[in-house]
């Protein structure tokens, strides 16, 4: 028999904002923080990524042709599991182009925005064959294959700009939740609501109203930091990048507020940041390509709402996805990870009471 | 507000509650009727607070029966709007205005715009903090701290009002509003269940119950209280001729001391006064109510 009242809802949203409001440094920080954080991630590591991105999907054969592809210097070569894998990476623009190895044949993919690396790519595959020939000492026949996919010309910029976004919503909502349900237990506010007709869910849900404004805010500046100061492209409808971050950050909120449980000060709270925030920059695959994570990280990944987040905001800014087209898995995913933290938070809520 | 029947407003029977291996609230047993002050008195650690949050069910009592306003304590989460609950720490929001305090509370219990203004500005010159409406909480000294946490307590009209040390902190001056306050919103039918280590606000209650390791040891009204501790006034005499006065009254019955040539007679009740009056004629003298505070040292050191 849960009521939930919009009125009380709202009212503790009110208060939040009111709350936030009054935070100077976190204010300063919504606009800081996204331009740090694309200098850092964006430059910093584009220096690494300068070569030339290859994937490798072996399916056996050609050891010759392999070793010369990743002797070649200027290339990274990357393993991958399967084609599938090496065509969306080189759809995405995040390869510039891969090559499979199979027994009988070597498919050759290339990215066709970008002529000039693609030229590369092919000359260094088909010397590759030629040693692979000489080695079987066979009579050379052209079993190289070329298909060319429509990816286009990324830069570090481009892929980081989106992640960036989530990353910044899910870091501040994630500590200031977590620190501010800390504050209602020390300042015992929160015994005092729980002898009030104000509901554990409609405090929650006050909570993710309340950061919500604050959230759109700050997604609002980082966009802007992004696509303006960044010249990081949005080709699809901004709301609906907007749309992903809330959602992102509703996540963020019920996992601060759920976490606070085993927290006692704010200081403990600060510790949480290499459990939940360093595994999502790692694993949510914008530096690296998910495809490239062991596979027995890999479900770590696919578990962390950053995945998610990262990649339908690249599909909406680079891509120009619609909402419709992000639904799955991504808004799918973060909506569930979003309800089972909020009821666990709430059933949290009451039992540390006890 | 007035809500139903004429029975308790709470009532606990053989109420037990543990931490661990403490045995908190043991088999307490207690009774507050509706319109009175109460007043639970009782050494540090006795179980005051406890019991307070388990009438709030904050606490889930492990034993025993405890209704509030006529409901199960299983059920109290119901009557929320109905319970004041003013905790023994601070619970206020430091980074909001009093204002914005006030008003946070106030929504809580679904108070409208008009009626919330109005009832902030009267509560706000009751705790005398209207001037500062618009500072920051944590800004506040401790004792108007205290104060404003009263009127968030006070900010839906409450028909059980429960405070956990709600006077700590607070100038004289103050403490008599707020009883005259108290005083006020019993008389409009409301019941206060109060704690407090001040034996002058423990005078001013009706029923004042005496707590100790978990039980109700002495439960009535200040007088009743120190009947129960056998405590007597006594007459401070000063006398002309205090050996030959003396030896009257003891060959009368009467129990005496001598200290600094002032006697002290023990009474029976003040109706002595006269008969003693017939026996000597006192210079001067003065009558001596028993303390409450004796009353409750003697208590503690009984039970
Ligand atoms: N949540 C808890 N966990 C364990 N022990 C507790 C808990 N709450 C209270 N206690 C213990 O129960 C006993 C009674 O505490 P309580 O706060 O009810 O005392 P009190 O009468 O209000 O004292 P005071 O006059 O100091 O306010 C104390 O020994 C206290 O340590
Ligand atoms: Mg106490």
């Amino acid at each position: 028999m849960i009521q939930v009242s919009l009125r009380r809802i709202g009212v503790v949203a009110l208060r939040v904002v009111r709350q936030l409001k009054r935070d100077r440094r976190t204010i300063g920080l919504i606009a800081f923080a996204p331009i740090v954080l694309m200098i850092l991630f964006g430059y910093a590591l584009s220096g690494e990524m300068s070569g030339v991105a290859l994937g490798l999907v072996d399916c056996g054969g050609h050891p010759a042709l392999r070793s010369h592809l990743e002797a070649i210097e200027d290339f990274d070569v990357l393993r991958l599991g399967s084609e599938s894998d090496a065509e969306l990476l080189v759809s995405e623009g995040r390869l510039n182009g891969a090559v499979v190895l199979q027994p009988d044949e070597v498919r050759v993919l290339l990215d066709a925005s970008s002529l000039q690396i693609s030229q590369a790519i092919l000359t260094a595959a088909q010397s590759g064959a030629q040693k692979e020939a000489a080695n079987l000492q066979k009579p050379q026949e052209n079993f190289v294959i070329t298909r060319y996919l429509f990816g286009y010309d990324l830069e570090m910029m481009d892929t980081v700009g989106p992640a960036i976004m989530g990353l910044v919503v899910f870091f501040f909502t994630f500590i200031n939740a977590a620190i501010s349900f800390i504050r209602e237990r020390s300042q015992g506010t929160l015994e005092k609501f729980m002898v009030s007709p104000l509901s554990r869910v409609e405090m929650v849900l006050g909570y993710v109203l309340g950061f919500s404004l604050f959230t759109l805010l700050q997604s609002t500046t980082t966009l802007l930091v992004v696509t303006l100061g960044f010249k990081v492209p949005m080709r699809g409808n901004p709301l609906t990048a907007l749309t992903v971050v809330l959602l992102l950050g509703a996540g963020a909120l019920v996992l601060g507020s759920f976490l606070s449980n085993f927290a006692r000060s704010e200081f403990q709270v600060v510790q949480f940041i290499p459990l939940v925030i360093t595994p999502q920059i790692v694993l949510c695959g914008v530096w690296w390509p998910l495809q490239s994570i062991p596979e027995f990280i890999r479900p770590i990944s696919y578990m962390l709402p950053l995945t998610y987040a990262g990649d339908a905001l690249r599909a909406v800014m680079l891509k120009g996805s619609s909402l419709t087209e992000i639904i799955f898995p991504d808004l799918l995913a973060l909506t569930v990870f979003f309800l089972v933290f909020f009821a666990a938070a709430t059933l949290m809520l009451k039992r540390q009471v006890d | 507000m007035a809500s139903d029947e004429s029975g308790p407003v709470v009532s606990a029977r053989g109420v037990v509650k543990s931490f661990g291996q403490l045995r908190v609230l043991d088999s307490l047993t207690l009774d507050i009727p509706r319109g009175v002050t109460y007043c639970l008195l009782g050494p540090n650690g006795s179980g005051k607070t406890t019991l307070i949050r388990a009438i709030v069910g904050l606490l889930k009592i492990d034993g025993g029966d405890l209704n509030v306003l006529g409901m199960p304590v299983s059920r109290v989460q119901q009557i929320y709007s109905k319970i004041g609950y003013m905790t023994q720490h601070k619970a206020l929001y430091p980074d909001l205005t009093l204002q914005e305090n006030l008003e946070f509370f106030a929504g809580l219990y679904g108070i409208g715009k008009q009626e919330r203004e109005q009832r902030i500005v009267e509560l706000l010159r009751m705790v005398n903090l209207q001037d500062l409406r618009n500072r920051l909480a944590g800004t506040l000294s401790g004792g108007m701290y205290q104060r404003l946490s009263l009127a968030c307590t006070l900010i839906h009209e409450p028909e059980l009002l429960l405070l956990d040390e709600p006077t700590v902190g607070v100038d004289p001056r103050l403490r008599q509003t707020f009883w005259k306050y108290f005083e006020r919103l019993t008389s409009d039918g409301r019941t206060v269940l109060i704690t407090t280590h001040l034996m002058d606000e423990a005078e001013k209650c009706r029923i004042v119950g005496y707590m100790k390791a978990g039980k109700m040891t002495a439960v009535g009204s200040p007088d009743d209280i120190k009947r129960q501790a056998g405590l007597k006034p006594h007459l401070e005499l000063w006398l002309k001729d205090p050996e030959k006065d003396c030896a009257r009254l003891r060959a009368e019955g009467y129990e005496i001391e001598i200290l600094d040539g002032v006697v002290s007679l023990r009474l029976e009740s003040h109706e002595q006064i006269k008969s003693v009056l017939e026996i000597v004629s006192p210079i001067d003298m003065r009558l001596k109510e028993p303390m409450l505070e004796e009353a409750f040292l003697q208590l503690s050191e009984a039970a």
